[in-house]
């Protein structure tokens, strides 16, 4: 038994709507993935299947090795993490941990030891007999993990797990999630519609459109090797250009937007093309410098307006043919990046994602 | 990640303003009308109860003096059937009543689509306004001595004329009109409870009768205890229903009452049972209302 979990042919329709599309795939036992995509792609009808809260119309669930299709959510052993914890009001957090436990058959001498050990496990020790009302939002998402690892179960379910919380807890629960489900080393779902969520906790991404999913990878690949438009949109911001492949030389591509600049490019089979350049990988600098080191892609623009986020800013520079490309850049001081000065952009070759123009008009594309 | 930090244990509650002018001058109609309608003509009626009665005059004199004659004539075991009676089939109805209504309500919430909900929610409310009276005398019609059913209860050996079976019709006849009245009530408490914590239950291996009895049930308590004492009160204060399924052989309180005013015209005495009965209801209700969940439930 290697796999932890295998979705078979799985479809779920309600009526003429079919949240989820024969959809297959498998997790491997100790593995963490994300399951991504936008409200309404039908991930949480997969995580109510798994759980056993929805029944699919065709396919087969196993967990463990073991088909689960048939099976109510009590008689599988999956363990969920709610968005907003559900943590239950009238329960001490000891009497929550505890309650999996109570309900699993385990010998209840050994309950009170196990319901410390999971405490510590989130360092909340105690903290057992506070109210879940009396704990603040972060540690309730602790106890949460508690409840739901106390019962060692195959496959923990992560619904939305950090989004409930605010920012800056957002990045310290994430690296605790992290460090606990590596530690129980636990089979792990991350259901959640925010890319950042899906590729800091998956090790693998699947990401789903309308039903199906649409590419499977690390992050990393799906972030930088997006199959289609959607994938490229959803993952992250994105400049577009439309071009025309003007020439094929051994290793890249010559092409011309549609504003006249020209490019290199990967080389790439079509000849209609839309090229995907992420704004972190464009380069500033002055509009007189030479052109800059390594930079294949490089041609004059004009600032037009810059967005302060703090440690970064984004700035939307205007190319002389019309074409706006968004640049993300580091919050130096005095680089006089401001509107209406002319600069330089530059792109390396490798930074240019191309797809036939064709795959333009995917389903949904637009997001 | 910063050590664990207990946030405070409970925000101090919450420190009442003080009344200014614009409050009090708009609580003044209200509190006005509360005043001239409500408790005047109760002190009149407490004040009555303590007057002498004399025989063959409505009403008492106005110089009578004051004396608990009225009270001390209660003390009867006749007097305290008709209470007895008045509480058991009153906490029967109101108990039947909530667990008929307990499950409706979530079903009305939890698996109706909103169109269904609509719908039930107006024929309650329907029912709840429609005349009591009507409803009453329907019930009579259907399941009385000379109902429709005599002949199907004849043949199933009841007497439709035993005591035990008029019982059962006036509890009936309240249950007619709590039904409706709890599970309208019952309706917010369950739209308050997430319906994922059942899903958590259920996913930390409890079947979901269990999840329902540990989860659902001592969250919702708040609600079944209010919407008991509303259906409590309710019951002992019937008259209609009494006295037309009752037919003089189950007696509630408010009949009583209805005799000594109407009948022999016994103001200081129909006065008397009136605050009896107020009295034995309030304590009634304020020992249910004791019954408090567990600090954190249901907020």
């Amino acid at each position: 038994m290697n796999n932890a979990v295998e979705f078979h042919g799985i479809s779920r329709r309600f009526g003429g709507v079919t949240a989820v599309d024969d959809v297959s795939f498998s997790i491997a036992a100790g593995e963490t993935v994300a399951l991504l995509g936008p409200s309404g792609c039908g991930k949480t009808t997969i995580l109510r299947v798994i759980a056993g809260f929805e029944r699919p119309d065709a396919g087969t669930v196993s967990i463990g090795g073991r088909n689960v299709t048939a099976l109510k959510p009590y008689e599988r052993n999956v363990g969920l993490l709610f968005q907003h914890y559900a943590l239950f009001p009238h329960m001490t957090v000891a009497e929550n941990i505890a309650y999996g436990l109570r309900h699993r058959g385990a010998d209840k001498r050994e309950i009170p030891d196990r319901v410390e050990a999971m405490l510590a496990l989130v360092r909340l020790q105690g903290f057992g007999a506070r109210r879940p009302h009396q704990l603040s939002g972060g540690q309730q998402q602790r106890v949460a993990l508690a409840r739901a690892l106390a019962t060692r179960p195959s496959l923990i379910l992560l619904d939305e797990p950090l989004s409930a919380l605010d920012a800056k807890l957002r990045q310290e629960l994430r690296a605790e999630l992290k460090q606990v489900l590596a530690a129980v080393n636990s089979t792990a779902m991350v259901v959640t519609h925010d890319q950042e969520e899906a590729m800091s906790l998956g090790e693998r991404v699947f990401l789903m459109q309308s039903g199906r999913i649409v590419q499977v990878g690390t992050p990393s690949d799906v972030y930088g090797r997006p199959d289609t438009r959607f994938a490229a949109d959803f993952m992250g911001r994105t400049n577009w250009i439309e071009a025309q492949v003007t020439r094929r030389e051994t290793g890249f591509a010559r092409a011309t937007s549609r504003s006249g600049l020209s490019l290199m490019v990967p080389d790439c089979s079509s000849d209609a093309i839309d090229i995907c350049v992420r704004p972190e990988n464009i380069v500033l600098s002055a509009a007189d410098a030479a052109d800059p080191d390594g930079m294949a892609n490089s041609a004059k623009g004009r600032i037009l307006n810059v967005a302060l986020l703090g440690a970064t800013r984004q700035i939307l520079v205007e190319m002389p043919g019309g074409q706006q490309l968004l640049v993300m850049q580091a919050n130096r001081v005095g680089d006089g990046l401001d509107p209406g000065k002319a600069v330089r952009i530059g792109f390396p070759v490798a930074a240019c994602i191309t797809m036939p123009a064709s795959n333009r008009a995917a389903p949904n594309a637009s997001i | 990640m910063s050590a664990v930090t207990a946030i405070p244990l409970r925000k101090p509650a919450s420190a009442v303003p003080a009344l200014g002018r614009t409050t009090l001058l708009l609580l003044a109609p209200g509190l006005l009308l509360l005043f001239v309608i409500f408790a005047l003509p109760l002190l009149g009626l407490a004040l009555e109860s303590l007057k002498q009665y004399v025989p063959g005059r409505v009403g008492s004199a106005t110089d009578a003096p004051l004396t608990l004659e009225n009270y001390r004539e209660l003390a009867t075991p006749s007097f305290a059937g008709v209470l007895y009676e008045t509480f058991k089939l009153s906490a029967a109805a109101a108990l039947t009543g909530l667990l008929a209504a307990f499950p409706l309500a979530y079903c009305i919430v939890r698996r109706f689509s909103p169109r269904q909900r609509a719908a039930c929610i107006g024929l309650l409310v329907m029912l709840v306004l429609l005349s009591m009276l009507v409803r009453t005398y329907a019930l009579e019609l259907a399941f009385g001595s000379v109902g429709i059913a005599r002949p199907l209860l004849l043949a199933l050996g009841i007497s439709p004329t035993s005591r035990w079976y008029i019982e059962t019709l006036v509890g009936a006849g309240l249950l007619h009109a709590i039904v409706p009245i709890c599970t309208l009530t019952l309706l917010g408490t369950i739209q308050n409870i997430d319906p994922r914590l059942c899903d958590a239950a259920q996913s930390l291996g409890a079947p979901a009768w269990k999840a329902h009895l540990g989860i659902t049930v001592p969250l919702a308590l708040p609600g079944l205890v209010s919407a008991f004492l509303i259906a409590m009160t309710f019951a002992i204060s019937a008259f209609v229903i009494p006295m037309v399924l009752g037919k003089g052989r189950v007696l509630f309180l408010s009949n009583t009452i209805y005799t000594r005013f109407s009948d022999v015209a016994n103001y200081p005495s129909g006065a008397a049972v009136s605050i009896v009965m107020l009295v034995i209801s309030l304590l009634a209700l304020s020992l249910v209302s004791l019954v408090r969940p567990r600090k954190g439930a249901g907020s």
